[in-house]
């Protein structure tokens, strides 16, 4: 395996990482509104590929935000207690977005990186083309 | 009769066996053929992943690292057997 196949599988690597990371942000954006809804956090972990000798970056454990939850006032609610008070989540919007454009930044980063092995790759193949 | 002649024939017939082709055990020709191997893997590789992605199975990120790691053995391959279909072209136009 060569070098430049290894700046593949890196970067595909991180590449799948960050898609992980947007699925998350997702799932918070769209349990938004779901009461009792804690936001899901997840970390990344250096691995190292056993296979040919790289360091991998993948997803690590979900983690669950363990902030409060916001107090929604609606005595109309199924769920309201006494104070007519319930639960909601504690999904932040802002941050949420923040973390989705973040981890497009580091995928866009990570296709260039593909992009460039492979350009690199290929220009060297055509010294013997000529 | 000329002592040079003689000379010439002798460094001839010694160096006759040197144009002979003496395979070398875990040489060139292991490399070449561990190259091939690895090349039809990664071939391999290539067509599960993308069988595997059109129903539905592997995720785009490996579909596209397959592909451009069967491009780069693909035109590797091919690069190589032009230089040896050249070096072959070249020996033929030898004149004799």
């Amino acid at each position: 395996m060569s070098e430049f196949s290894k700046s593949l599988s890196v970067s595909a690597s991180a590449l799948r990482a960050q898609a992980t990371r947007l699925r998350h942000v997702s799932e918070n954006i769209s349990n938004a509104d779901t009461p009792g809804y804690r936001r899901k956090t997840i970390s990344f972990e250096s691995a190292r590929n056993a296979a040919n000798g790289t360091n991998q970056v993948m997803a690590g454990r979900v983690q669950l935000d363990q902030t409060d939850l916001t107090r929604i006032f609606d005595p109309a609610h199924p769920l309201a207690d006494d104070s007519g008070h319930y639960g909601g989540s504690n999904v932040d919007l802002m941050i949420e977005i923040a973390d989705a454009r973040e981890a497009q930044r580091s995928y866009e980063a990570n296709l260039k990186m593909f992009d460039q092995a492979r350009q690199m790759s290929a220009s060297l193949l055509d010294l013997l083309r000529k | 009769m000329d002592v040079r002649s003689i000379s010439a024939a002798q460094n001839y017939a010694a160096s006759r066996p040197a144009t002979n082709a003496v395979p070398q055990p875990g040489s060139a020709a292991e490399g070449i053929k561990s190259a091939f191997t690895d090349f039809a893997a990664t071939l391999q590789q290539g067509e599960n992943i993308a069988l595997a992605a059109m129903t539905g199975d592997a995720d785009p990120h490996a579909l596209v690292q397959a592909l451009a790691q069967t491009e780069l053995a693909v035109e590797t391959a091919i690069t190589v057997r032009n230089k040896v279909v050249e070096a072959y072209q070249e020996i033929l136009r030898m004149p004799v």
